[in-house]
């Protein structure tokens, strides 16, 4: 819950301070959000299932971020960047559905 | 593929369930360590939501400046392209001058004359001077897009007017007799090419775009007979009634052609001047 406050919290400091990222981050960030999302809806999911915990949601939001970034990275340096950042992205966004279908079931019961 | 299916079913992080059951067996940890570890997931949402509102707003930044590159390129393209026509009316413009001049030095002898008048024929069979008289007038249209299809469909199904269609009837009218041609205003001599650059025909290299409008000065009372009796109009009137390709022939009494642009050289350069010589050869 606290969680969820902290992320509300933390669109509107980044819709108040409009923060740019530095060139070099910029390639990652599109990857890194995908990546963000999934964790903040595997936590989701995992509030609803009665599981969360603090700590798995700390280090998968990390891991993901960072394995993410660094696929992205090694995707560049060996010339398959846009196919793996492509890969990413189906991954991580069949999670995301997987985990917003177990939501709608908790919510709806359906 | 138990990898993908075990992909789509088990779309939770495996952690959550592990920790659960660590706790289920050695119930929860103490309550400092509890505190540092929601103040963890604290960050890590709020973290969460920066990066979320980061790259939407870096998202909304970059597309006017993809927009604003491309207007650039566009602006530059069309002042190139102004810049192309003025600097050709300019040509047209010395090389009146330079007719002019070329009379007013040739015509004080008769071999000069003589001259003048082979100069004259040359330049009207090469396309240098503008032209006038009896003419056909050939129009080529795209068939009509049918609702919902796209320019490729039109492609695809044939009622597109490609480069050779053009070709064809270029070189249908030459055969018919015509005396001088020209694509959209645009002259056609010895040395322009027609060919497709993308989806556009060029002309010249310069796009033209439909309706393509062929003028060919001739012979009135055999060149429109004679062209629409070629094989080149025996195509294009049954693409016309399969495709839906337009396709029209008229005589037209009076037309004027422009002159074709000064031929580029490319490795000829000018010569010495030979000094005139007293005794001469005729």
């Amino acid at each position: 819950m606290i969680a969820a406050v902290a992320l509300v919290i933390g669109v509107v400091v980044g819709l108040f301070v409009q923060p740019t990222a530095p060139t070099w981050l910029q390639p990652y960030l599109p990857i890194a959000v995908v990546a963000a999302l999934d964790a903040v809806f595997g936590a989701l999911r995992a509030h609803f299932d009665g599981i969360f915990d603090d700590k798995v949601f700390v280090v998968s939001f990390v891991s993901n971020v960072l394995v993410a970034a660094l696929i992205v990275f090694l995707g560049d340096q060996l010339g398959v960047g846009a196919a793996l950042s492509t890969a990413v992205t189906v991954v991580l966004g069949i999670r995301i559905f997987g985990n917003v279908a177990a939501i709608r079931r908790h919510l709806f019961r359906a | 593929m138990s990898l993908l299916v075990d992909m789509m079913t088990n779309t939770l992080d495996p952690g959550y369930a592990e920790a659960a059951a660590s706790r289920a067996r050695t119930g929860a940890p103490d309550a400092p360590r509890r505190a540092i570890q929601r103040a963890g997931a604290v960050a890590a949402a709020a973290l969460a939501g920066l990066i979320l509102v980061t790259a939407s707003s870096e998202a909304r930044r970059s597309a006017p400046e993809l927009a604003k590159a491309r207007a650039d390129l566009v602006g530059q393209v069309r002042q190139r392209t102004s810049q192309v026509t003025g600097l050709q009316r300019q040509v047209l413009a010395l090389s009146a001058k330079v007719a002019r001049l070329r009379q007013a030095g040739l015509g004080g002898t008769s071999s000069g004359r003589r001259l003048a008048a082979q100069l004259a024929a040359l330049q009207l069979a090469a396309g240098a001077v503008p032209v006038t008289g009896p003419a056909v007038r050939v129009t080529l249209t795209d068939a009509r897009l049918p609702a919902g299809a796209t320019d490729s469909t039109r492609q695809d199904e044939g009622g597109q007017v490609l480069d050779t269609d053009l070709q064809h009837v270029v070189n249908a009218l030459w055969a018919s007799g015509a005396e001088a041609i020209a694509v959209n205003d645009q002259r056609v001599t010895a040395l322009t090419s027609i060919r497709a650059a993308g989806n556009a025909i060029v002309v010249d290299f310069r796009p033209v775009d439909p309706p393509y409008v062929v003028t060919a000065l001739g012979d009135p009372d055999t060149l429109e007979q004679s062209f629409v009796s070629s094989s080149a109009a025996a195509a294009l009137r049954t693409y016309s009634q399969a495709y839906g390709l337009g396709f029209a022939v008229k005589g037209l009494s009076d037309a004027t052609l422009p002159a074709a642009a000064a031929p580029a050289l490319y490795a000829a350069r000018p010569g010495a001047v030979p000094t005139p010589s007293t005794g001469g050869s005729s």
